[in-house]
């Protein structure tokens, strides 16, 4: 675009033709009033807040909707543009309530702030003004409609990024309202955005209803840390509490927008549930103790279990999603200064025997300009919002989508070819697909190829790839319940060699990128987790493992930890009836927010933060905890001050690339396939804990879904429980599987 | 929710628009939809046409509260459309509909009990020179006095008949 130079307020600026005037202003720092207006919607310049006083133009015209031409003098603030203003303001509050006393947006509001520069202190109005009803829009948003100005911000964010328009204007003049259509409540996995655009207090937090006052609070920089992109955040604090999350802008990573899952999870961190003092089991009872009597029993009885008789082979330590960068760090060098290699966190994988390796190799703001996608075994759109948010602006760009998944799903973007088959069948799809990639660029084929079969839909999968453009393919999180999902993986990056796609590996989440960076998988003649339990291990280390979630093979591993003998330390946030079970000694440790540390998102980025609080009661960071449960067992190289020094100790070290095998094995097991999935809200501790969050109806997923041939063979009708959750029939299932999604302990794990 | 002849009828108005612009068609599908269903919109009514020309439901219903034409209560099979703007006031049709009000047994916005007959206050219809004047279905009717109204009532009662 090219350069011109324009004049705002008697002062020269540069800028590109063609770009709305409160682009420019904004850049430059000089302030225009603004309702209506947001640099991440369309343009709907229906507030009239912003009008400026343009020479030449014989009226008032809004800066958010002008586009700039060479030459043009604009005058924000003489008394053409002020009156204008002045005059917009009045009719603005002509309606409104003006409860800012009562009001939770008090302190924070566009229409207070704007209305202290440019209202007037005296109403003319003197008719009644108008009420309007509010409807119950969900557990997270509190709606006051009445306070409403009708600047359509989060009728567009509806429309335009979360891809469910559910708010909208109804009703005209006087009568118009903004309301959902239907009652059952917001539906987006991405809602509470809409409290943040709303520019006066009619969309607040529900959870966070007339708690304090903005003002009262402290705003921290911090990392979510639910799932692989890591949105950047501001908790918001009061007396040592977080109150309140909202989003931080980072363009790189989470734009403006943050998902649900991470702005309303802080809530169960006041849950009463958390673990809160050390404890230890004496006699088969669990006794409250001191942290130095915890920590000097759990070295003694890792002395007694193995470490005396020269057994550490016989330890093995286990890791959830959740710990930070460093913790995973710490851990893993414990284990290994002991002389372990048993160290993992795949926990929920099924199939470990070769690793899923893939590399992504894509980054996220890259993932817009993609023009084909393939996705494999995700429901991007709940399990890794931001990512599908990336995936969705390509859509509207005109990327084509592919989708393999063993069931349908409620895409917010246009799919172009949905596959539904059995996890057993994606392996043959891919090969496949490799098959008439290598032949349409006439390469030798490879023995496994020689006999597999293709057909019409998986040439189109492959020309799509082979097309023009720069495409991606996807591998979800369902693919670590199939037996296959190292081959899977080995397969999608030949593809991708062969036809030059990126890769974006979304096959585990949280902050798993972490325990991949610090090394916390088996080293040599180490044991990963399934083989760990087999061999019934005589001691273990937990961090933040809650096993009936965590664990693939659950019913399993709660077995093997109860086996008599073994001595386990665990290090939780939240009490859990199994933990206490197996446990001999329990640790309390702080949960997101009240540590400081890093998480690594999908790009490989590191992203640090400091504690947002202190911990609670007795609990202490991991971090610390490990450092010190080190120095007890006397290992040299743990002296830190802090947890920065961990993170650089990482950094500094040389990353050995992992070697894996590229073995490609196209047998499958027949049979009824079982996909386990924690539903988007149980993805870990704290967000099970977060009440409103789980009142939500994404959070209240908890169901085994299957067609209707399959639940005859399973002898199940609608409504029956089926390995602890509700059966539901739906043509949408692949045949001969069974999706099972739920926000609760199950007795999924481990089935076929 | 939408009969088969009723689709046939959209689907005309769907063609007069570019492919991938069925939702141009909400206004057209929404009028054959009321009629259809005693002349009035229930929610469900809106969501089907909705889903019918893959729309979000918002977005008819956005459609279908901005216009007085959408009716949302059951209306009466006749609606008296009875203009108040500015000629037909000053030419008494204030008076007149409380004339009608009181002749029906019902206010503005309510059907009488057999459910023949509703009043509507509407803006002006364009007919200043007949003032006052209103409107039922299609047909205008002008120079209103009492005994006109009561002519034009009786006639639809007599009719119903
Ligand atoms: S609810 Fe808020 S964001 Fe939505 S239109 Fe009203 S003022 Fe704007
Ligand atoms: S911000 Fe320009 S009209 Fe609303
Ligand atoms: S004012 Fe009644 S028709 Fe014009």
């Amino acid at each position: 675009m090219a350069k011109i130079e324009i004049e705002i307020d008697g002062k020269l600026v540069n800028a590109r033709a063609g770009e709305m005037l409160i682009a420019v202003t904004d850049r430059e720092s000089i302030s225009v009033p603004r309702f209506c207006y947001h640099k991440k919607l369309s343009i709907s310049a229906n507030c009239r807040m912003c009008l400026v006083d343009v020479e030449g133009a014989p009226k008032p015209q809004p800066a958010c909707s002008t586009p700039i031409a060479d030459g043009m003098k604009i005058h924000t603030q003489n008394e053409k543009a002020k009156a204008s203003q002045k005059a917009v303001m009045e009719f603005l509050l002509i309606n409104h309530p003006l409860d800012c006393p009562i009001c939770d947006q008090g302190g924070e509001c566009e229409l207070q702030d704007v209305a202290m520069d440019y209202g007037s202190d005296v109403s003319r109005f003197t008719e009644g003004k108008r009420i309007v009803a509010d409807s119950d829009i969900g557990a997270l948003i509190q709606t006051d409609m009445t306070r409403c100005i009708h600047c359509t911000r989060c009728v567009r964010f509806g429309a335009e990024i979360a891809g469910i328009m559910e708010m909208g204007g109804t009703g005209r003049g006087e009568d118009m309202k903004i309301e959902p259509f239907l009652t059952e409540g917001i539906q987006s996995e991405l809602s509470g955005n809409m409290i943040d655009v709303c520019p006066v207090g009619a969309l607040t937090s529900k959870p966070f209803r007339y708690e304090l006052r903005s003002w009262q609070m402290n705003s921290m920089s911090n990392i979510a840390r639910h799932d692989l992109v890591g949105s950047n955040i501001y908790t918001q604090t009061y007396k040592g509490k977080v109150k309140r999350i909202v989003a931080r802008d980072n363009d790189d990573t989470n734009e403006t927008w943050i998902s649900d899952r991470d702005r309303f999870s802080y809530e169960g961190l006041a849950h009463e549930n958390r673990l809160l003092a050390p404890q230890i089991k004496v006699e088969g009872e669990w006794k409250e103790v001191e942290w130095n009597v915890a920590l000097d029993f759990a070295t003694r009885g890792l002395g007694n279990s193995v470490l005396n008789n020269h057994q550490s082979d016989q330890l093995g330590a286990l890791a959830s999603n959740t710990a930070t960068l460093e913790e995973f760090h710490l851990l893993q060098k414990i284990l290994r200064e002991l002389g372990s290699e048993n160290i993992d966190h795949r926990l929920n994988v099924k199939n470990l025997n070769s690793p899923i390796a893939l590399d992504s190799n894509v980054k996220l703001v890259n993932l817009e300009n993609m023009d084909h996608a393939l996705i494999i075994g995700s429901y991007t759109r709940l399990e890794q919002p931001m990512v599908n948010h990336r995936l969705r602006k390509a859509s509207l760009k005109g990327a084509t989508v592919d989708v393999i998944n063993a069931m349908e799903f409620d895409f917010n973007y246009s799919i172009n070819s949905e596959n539904i088959i059995a996890p057993n069948k994606v392996v043959a799809t891919l090969a496949g697909v490799l098959k008439v990639v290598l032949e349409s660029k006439q390469q030798e084929l490879p023995d496994y190829l020689t006999s597999v079969k293709t057909d019409d839909v998986i040439t189109e999968l492959a020309e799509k790839l082979l097309a023009e453009g720069q495409s991606v393919i996807v591998l979800g999180e369902h693919v670590i319940n199939n037996d296959s999902a190292a081959s899977i993986a080995n397969l999608i990056t030949n593809i991708a060699k062969q036809t030059k796609s990126s890769t974006l590996n979304l096959s585990a989440s949280g902050n798993s990128m972490a325990a991949n960076l610090s090394g916390f998988v088996p080293g040599k003649g180490g044991l990963d987790v399934n083989a760990m339990l087999e061999s019934e291990l005589k001691a273990y280390i937990l961090l933040d493992v809650y096993p009936h979630y965590d664990f693939h093979h659950s019913i399993k591993a709660i077995d093997a930890l109860n086996k008599d003998g073994a001595f386990i330390i665990s290090l939780n946030s939240f009490k859990d009836k199994d933990v206490a079970n197996y446990s001999d000694v329990m640790l309390p440790i702080s949960c997101f927010y009240e540590t400081s540390g890093s998480h690594v998102n999908i790009e490989g980025e590191i992203q640090s933060f400091t504690a947002s609080v202190s911990a609670p009661s007795d609990t202490k960071p991991a971090w610390k905890v490990l450092k010190v449960l080190a120095d007890l067992l006397e290992l040299p190289g743990f002296h830190y001050a802090d947890s920065a020094q961990v993170t650089s100790e990482i950094t500094h070290q040389s990353h050995k690339s992992h070697v894996h095998d590229e073995n490609i094995d196209l047998t499958t097991k027949q049979g009824i396939q079982i996909i386990w999935q924690k539903s988007p809200y149980a993805v870990d501790a704290l967000s099970r804990h977060a009440i409103s969050l789980q009142a939500t109806k994404i959070g209240q997923m908890n169901s085994a879904s299957m067609n209707k041939a399959t639940a005859k063979k399973l002898e199940m009708t609608q409504g029956d429980e089926y390995l602890g959750v509700p059966a539901i029939i739906s043509e949408t299932v692949a045949n001969n599987c069974v999706f099972v999604n739920a926000n609760r302990s199950t007795q999924a794990g481990g089935q076929s | 929710m939408i009969s088969n002849k009723a689709k046939k009828q959209i689907d005309i108005w769907v063609a007069k628009y570019p492919e991938g612009r069925q939702s141009s068609a909400v206004m057209e599908a929404l009028k054959i939809v009321q009629a259809e269903n005693d002349n009035s919109l229930t929610t469900e009514a809106i969501q089907a046409v909705a889903d019918y020309l893959d729309m979000p439901g918002i977005a008819a219903a956005e459609v279908a509260t901005f216009y007085e034409n959408y009716n949302h209560k059951p209306v009466g099979k006749h609606t008296i459309r009875f203009c108040h703007n500015i000629s037909c006031m000053l030419n008494g049709a204030d008076d007149l509909i409380v004339y009608l009000e009181k002749k029906l047994g019902v206010k503005t916005g309510e059907v009488t009990k057999d459910s023949l007959i509703n009043v509507k206050k509407v803006e002006c219809l364009g007919a200043c020179v007949g003032a006052p004047m209103f409107q039922i279905g299609d047909q205008y009717y002008e120079n209103l006095t009492t005994d006109k109204i009561d002519e034009i009532v009786d006639g639809l009662r007599k009719k119903s008949k």
